[in-house]
């Protein structure tokens, strides 16, 4: 039996409007939500990249200063190789020079070439000819020479040719 | 007029209110706070980067450098690192340099990176020109080897007896620890 002429409508615990708002502040809720979680990532990120960023550094520098470290040693490897090469070629043409000096009348038994001295031994026909043969060119390039001679049964000298430099550039002698 | 506010939109416009504060409320406590670090942290970790980028960019410049020299002079790093062999270097110029005879190898001189040992030669050579062309060939051999005075010349039937002081240059293996 029927006491009303419409139909009931059905009754909802949140109305039309109550879901709206709540759809609202759901979607506005969500949304934060959504931008905090991220900040908070990237943050943690951020926070981590910056403490490994030290020991990257660190890291970096250390092996940098090593690497140029070895730089420096293999520089100074290659300078010293070159200029012991350099020495021993110098030392070859000084003593090229050297025993170009000696005239083909004057025989040399025995040459001690030190560091500031060269001390010469040899025979020659006469003074003069080792006066004005080797003696000029050795006093040009000494700062002193002593000569001894001594005479031998031929005639000819046998004689002692000492020669110093007084400086301290010791590459000169001989050359 | 009389405005009549039924308990559903009383309820509607509280739990609005409540909402509205509450999402303020964590915006201006937590959101914006955590942007202004967020900011703050991406510009420092910008400049890191580029720091960091900087220097990465320096050690690969260096290590290339490095590279380009080591492949430029392995023969000399080679030749610093090889420990110098006395009967070895005998044979090699045993054709150049008759009855060479090389005296114990000691330790002349030491600093943070290279020996120096001594090494005294005695040998007979037909004449002064193989001196000089050892002194040549002693550049490329397998050691950084120096000639040093004295060099004594002697007369020796048709020989030349010649004694000379070497010096051999090795690169110490031993590091300083720092």
């Amino acid at each position: 039996m029927k006491y009303s002429f419409i139909v009931p409508r059905t009754k909802r615990i949140i109305g039309g409007d109550m879901r709206l708002a709540l759809f609202f502040f759901g979607v506005n809720i969500a949304m934060m939500s959504a931008a905090y979680l991220f900040l908070e990532y990237k943050t943690n990120i951020f926070q981590e990249k910056h403490a490994s960023y030290a020991t990257n550094m660190k890291h970096l520098e250390g092996s940098t200063r090593t690497l140029e470290e070895k730089i420096v040693m293999v520089e100074t490897e290659i300078k010293k190789q070159e200029q012991i090469s350099t020495d021993n070629t110098v030392m070859a043409e000084s003593i090229r020079n050297l025993f170009d000096l000696a005239p083909d009348s004057i025989t040399l038994t025995r040459a001690e070439l030190e560091e500031k001295s060269l001390i010469l031994y040899g025979i020659s026909p006469n003074k003069d000819t080792y006066n004005f043969m080797l003696e000029a060119p050795l006093k040009s390039i000494f700062h002193r020479t002593y000569t001894s001679f001594y005479p031998i049964e031929n005639g000819w000298y046998r004689f002692v040719s000492t020669n110093y430099l007084d400086d301290e550039n010791s590459t000169e002698v001989a050359e | 007029m009389n405005v009549r506010i039924n308990y559903r939109t009383f309820y509607l416009i509280l739990l609005s209110l409540l909402l509205m504060v509450s999402i303020v409320a964590f915006s201006t406590f937590v959101l914006i706070p955590k942007g202004k670090e967020y900011r703050t942290l991406r510009l420092e970790n910008k400049k890191e980067q580029t720091v960091l980028d900087t220097t990465r960019e320096h050690y690969d410049v260096t290590e290339e450098k490095l590279k380009k020299l080591e492949d430029k002079n392995k023969e000399t790093i080679k030749a610093y690192r090889t420990v110098f062999d006395p009967e070895k270097f005998m044979r090699l110029n045993r054709v150049q340099l008759q009855d060479l005879f090389l005296t114990e190898v000691h330790l002349a001189d030491q600093n943070k990176s290279f020996r120096v040992y001594e090494v005294n030669a005695t040998t007979k050579i037909t004449s002064p020109e193989v001196f000089y062309e050892f002194l040549e060939k002693v550049n490329h051999s397998g050691w950084i080897v120096g000639v040093h005075f004295p060099v004594h010349f002697e007369r020796d039937k048709d020989l030349i007896k010649l004694s000379f002081t070497m010096k051999v240059h090795h690169m110490s293996e031993v590091k300083e620890e720092k």
